[in-house]
């Protein structure tokens, strides 16, 4: 009894148990979506229709399957993130650096850093594809901006975070600024950092597809908006939806997986302290 | 002394700024920073250009204003109230609730460009009216980007509660109906305010894009695009312009009614 008990409030066993809600919930809909509607898959098709359309053969524009086609948009699309990404990070923990070393720097750039977060960089969108002049480009910078200030935010408050004690004891051991920074200041900021990639991860692909929406070539915003204007089966656009709210999610506990890699000594003292 | 100190340095943390602010402005009305980043006026207009566009359309500029906030506030309100009852829920059913909130967090990685399309089929039925109809699929896409920062937050502020207030209430012998609306309640505000200052920036990105996807011909976001589109990019500066102006007139609003909200529990930290 104690067992089962754990079991079903185990953490996982809830989630299963909201997930098979909600597909409950989607069926529901579905069913009486489909028998209201003249063409059901444009609002609420059945999952099963968008899992069958995954793994049909049914060639959709002549020579890729439908699941195949978005793949490779994926591709396109996640390089471009990824890319944006990274920049984005390195220049927002560069500067977080520079923030924390010099007070003039903060000064001059916290004010901006707090504007930024008010501007439409997505409504941008199309002026930097403009300045640039080339699409791929501005996919790149776009999800680099948008990843640049959560994690500048994030990590300058790592920094400020250390407790004063930690200063004077570095103080004590007459350590200079470089090992001050490499031995305290840097690993103490490690959660905070991460804490700022977990919030711009899925933003950053988000930016990426919505940046397709606007040019044609090749990226998942594209293929999406050819097949709302119904260019191909509308089953390529629930696939779509389905695969970037799976790798906005996967991203997200990509970030937490690589931070638990990184700082093991965390988790350590982690369970230590549920024992 | 000291206050002058103090007063130095007010003064400093505010000239920088406006400083580097100032040489931004002056490098882009001198042309300068058309050469650094290797464009022209065209697609970079002057300041003084976009300024003019603004007071030359402000009243169809304002049209659109209005247009676009009648969306992001409603659905910031709907989203926000629609979290919090979330997370009450949420607190009174821990184990289930717990998983609910994972799983409803896990909204917030999908990208909106997703919800968008889905949303304006869904609404297709709720008027012939095409603007009513992409009014509501705009509200509701606002509506699930708030949701989850808030029932995320305010479930944190319903629950982690200080461990000697909870024993208190239960000295008192206080029932859960009593304990929620005395102690969790009231320790949930700071975390409201936390939550908006998220889902305030996100309601008017997020109301932005949904325009983009919207059947309906109306908004500073779908102004942005159409300019655009149709190459007159110091219409759509001025509309970029604007859409911040309403992004950081929200946050100003929301700073203030932090500060009216949370004054008393300020002076009770300053107290300690």
């Amino acid at each position: 009894m104690y067992r089962l008990k754990r079991i079903v409030t185990s953490k996982l066993f809830v989630t299963l148990i909201w997930i098979l809600g909600l597909i409950i919930i989607w069926e529901v809909c579905a069913s009486v979506v489909e028998s209201t509607k003249r063409t059901p898959e444009n609002i609420l098709p059945h999952l099963s229709g968008i899992v069958d359309s995954i793994f049909s053969d049914r060639k959709v524009n002549g020579s890729q399957t439908a699941f195949q086609m978005v793949l490779d948009n994926a591709g396109a699309t996640l390089s471009r993130a990824g890319i944006g990404f990274l920049i984005g990070t390195l220049c927002g923990f560069v500067l977080a650096l520079l923030m924390n070393l010099s007070g003039i720097a903060e000064k001059i750039a916290f004010p901006y850093l707090m504007l930024i977060q008010m501007i439409p960089i997505l409504g941008m969108a199309p002026i930097i594809n403009a300045i640039t002049g080339d699409i791929a480009k501005s996919r790149i910078i776009i999800a680099a901006i948008l990843t640049f200030y959560p994690v500048a935010t994030n990590t300058l408050a790592g920094f400020k975070s250390v407790e004063r004690e930690k200063h004077e004891l570095m103080y004590s051991y007459a350590a200079n600024k470089l090992q001050i920074y490499i031995k305290t200041l840097i690993p103490s900021c490690i959660p905070y950092f991460f804490t700022g990639l977990k919030i711009s991860a899925p933003m950053a692909i988000t930016a990426s597809i919505l940046v397709d929406t606007l040019q044609g070539g090749i990226g998942l915003g594209c293929l999406l908006s050819q097949s709302l204007k119904g260019a191909m089966t509308r089953y390529v656009f629930w696939q779509i939806v389905f695969f970037s709210a799976f790798i906005g999610i996967m991203s997200f506990c990509l970030m937490g997986i690589i931070e638990k890699a990184l700082t093991p000594y965390k988790n350590n003292r982690k369970t230590r302290k549920r024992v | 002394m000291k206050t002058y100190g103090t007063k130095l340095k007010k003064l400093t943390s505010a000239i920088y700024p406006i400083a580097f602010g100032v040489l931004i402005f002056i490098m882009w009305q001198t042309q300068l920073l058309h050469k650094l980043l290797n464009t022209d006026v065209y697609i970079l207009p002057l300041p003084s250009r976009i300024a003019e566009i603004i007071s030359d359309n402000s009243s169809k500029i304002m049209e659109n204003v209005i247009s676009t906030v009648e969306v992001a506030i409603p659905g910031l309100i709907l989203g926000s109230v629609l979290g919090y009852l979330i997370a009450i829920i949420a607190a009174l059913f821990k184990t289930y609730g717990s998983g609910g909130l994972t799983v409803i967090s896990a909204f917030n990685a999908v990208p909106i460009v997703a919800l968008a399309p889905v949303i304006t089929n869904w609404t297709k039925d709720v008027s012939p009216e095409a603007s009513v109809r992409s009014f509501a699929a705009k509200v509701i896409v606002v509506t699930i980007m708030c949701t989850a920062s808030m029932s995320v937050n305010a479930y944190r502020g319903l629950t982690e509660l200080k461990p000697f207030s909870e024993d208190l209430m239960k000295s008192y012998a206080c029932g859960k109906g009593k304990t929620l609306l005395k102690l969790r309640l009231p320790n949930s505000v700071p975390y409201i305010f936390t939550a908006l200052r998220v889902s305030v920036p996100s309601s008017v990105i997020s109301t932005l894009v949904a325009e983009y996807f919207a059947e309906y011909i109306t908004g500073v976001g779908r102004q942005i695009r159409e300019n655009i589109l149709t190459a007159q990019y110091a219409t759509a500066w001025a509309y970029i312009v604007v859409a911040c102006l309403i992004g950081i007139i929200m946050y100003i609003l929301l700073i203030l009614a932090e500060s009216i909200f949370l004054k008393n529990r300020r002076q009770v930290l300053s107290i300690k």
